[in-house]
């Protein structure tokens, strides 16, 4: 890659401004020496990240279909969309995954302890008034 | 307090680190050099090693390995700490912070504070640098970043215990002398690239080294049969983000590579070396290449729109390619 084709491609807000995250890409001058170029992103990878969260958001959206529909709790629906796993949620919360499974369900989500729900409202960066509801 | 030490920003998290701590102590190396040293390139696709429930294809070696290949090559004590429980993480790090060593930590992105929101996945072998704390606040010379920053303790807790694939569990570590440093020599480069070149070549399983990425090329002509449209696209979505995406400097550090194949032939007195970078960097173009057009898939452009197949080709040149690279420099060393 020659200098000149170096991307700056920049798409993503930073919530810390200051910080200034950027690549740094590795490309050749006209002598064909090697520098070092800042780069604020290139397209096609930017492509690639946006696809991968249009894809699990959609998925998302047909799971708060069915929580509308009583198959599932909120909580489904919020781990879907924050690409969390049961294993992974067990794993941040201490709870087991059976237990997590268990409290996708409607039924069980009726009973739910206050303390697990603070820990599971914790583990996805998220308050508890949101993981009850599916807005 | 805040140790008095150089924030300097680096493609790749781990050399960036390495490179920073060593700079600490006085040892300027460059950050190809680096990656040299420390046999950083590779190429793997694990369909059983999962992550986001997706097989894992990575461009370097296990992380934590430039660290360890790069001090141990020029005779550098380290320490290393891993820990159950994150209160005494915490502790340690403050500890080992007093005595005025910048320190090293390996941490998950998900829950890292100052990440744009569309880089947050559950990716746990991310590099900073911890040099120094104020209050309740760390500072953080995180390499991605042009500048230092601030990260408050709770956070910091959180992600040096982030879950998921290969969790970091609080891992830390820093140089605990210098006193049997030995400058960089040519046996070094040798050995180094040495290892390199059978890590890329030698190993006997078809998904490890060059010939893995002709590997990756026969799963993906399988994708959409196995996983679906959406799913197979999900999965090349994967392979561009682990190319590009998390700091390789470009084209998954086959730019980076060459450009250490550069310093190296300068300081060996070596010119075929710098013919080696050069063919490595067409490489990198033909990596680049692919992105361009495996990105078509995730947004519909003009144009001609290619096939799994096609692609699946274009993997197997670049497979070709490097096994040639790899060979000829393992050559150049071995026949002298």
């Amino acid at each position: 890659m020659k200098v000149k084709d170096v991307p700056q491609d920049d798409e993503f807000l930073q919530p810390d401004g200051d910080v200034l995250l950027r690549d740094r890409t590795y490309a050749l001058d006209d002598d064909g020496k090697y520098r070092e170029i800042p780069s604020a992103g290139w397209a096609p990878k930017n492509e690639a990240i946006k696809f991968s969260w249009s894809y699990k958001s959609e998925e998302a959206q047909e799971i708060r279909k069915e929580v509308i529909a009583g198959k599932y709790s909120p909580i489904m629906y919020h781990m879907i969309r924050l690409l969390m796993t049961p294993r992974i949620l067990a794993d941040y919360t201490g709870l087991s995954k059976r237990k997590i499974n268990k409290l996708c369900k409607p039924k069980h989500f009726a009973f739910i302890k206050a303390e697990d729900l603070s820990h599971i409202a914790d583990a996805m960066n998220i308050s508890v008034e949101e993981l009850t509801s599916i807005d | 307090m805040e140790i008095n030490f150089e924030h300097r920003h680096a493609a790749h998290c781990e050399n960036g680190v390495v490179r920073n701590l060593l700079n600490f102590y006085g040892i300027k190396l460059s950050e190809p050099m680096v990656l040299g040293l420390g046999s950083g390139i590779f190429f793997s696709h694990m369909p059983f090693y999962r992550l986001h429930g997706m097989a894992l294809t990575s461009f370097r070696y296990f992380p934590g390995s430039i660290f360890t290949r790069v001090t141990r090559a020029l005779g550098i004590e380290v320490q290393w700490h891993k820990f159950k429980d994150p209160d005494k993480a915490m502790a340690k790090l403050d500890e080992v912070l007093a005595q005025g060593i910048p320190v090293g930590l390996r941490v998950g992105v998900y829950h890292l504070s100052y990440f744009p929101k569309e880089y947050r996945m559950h990716f746990n072998a991310h590099n900073l640098c911890v040099i120094g704390k104020e209050g309740d606040e760390y500072i953080v010379s995180d390499p991605i970043g042009m500048n230092k920053n601030r990260l408050s303790a709770e956070n910091l807790k959180k992600v040096r215990f982030a879950q998921g694939t290969s969790p970091p569990e609080g891992r830390m570590y820093y140089i605990k002398s210098t006193e049997h440093y030995k400058p960089l020599t040519a046996d070094m480069l040798y050995k180094a690239t040495l290892k390199t070149c059978s890590g890329m070549l030698g190993i006997p399983f078809n998904m490890f080294g060059a010939k893995g990425i002709a590997y990756l090329a026969k799963r993906m002509r399988k994708w959409e049969r196995l996983y679906g449209e959406r799913g197979a696209a999900m999965n090349l979505a994967q392979v561009i983000r682990m190319l590009e995406e998390i700091g390789t400097g470009g084209a998954g550090f086959r730019f980076m590579y060459a450009a250490f194949l550069q310093e190296a032939s300068e300081f060996l007195n070596k010119p075929e070396w710098n013919q080696l970078s050069m063919e490595l960097t067409e490489v990198g173009d033909l990596w680049r290449d692919f992105s361009y057009h495996a990105a078509r898939f995730f947004k519909k452009r003009e144009g001609i729109i290619l096939s799994y197949n096609d692609i699946a080709d274009k993997l197997e040149v670049i497979s070709a390619r490097e096994t040639e690279v790899f060979r000829k420099l393992e050559n150049s060393i071995k026949r002298g």
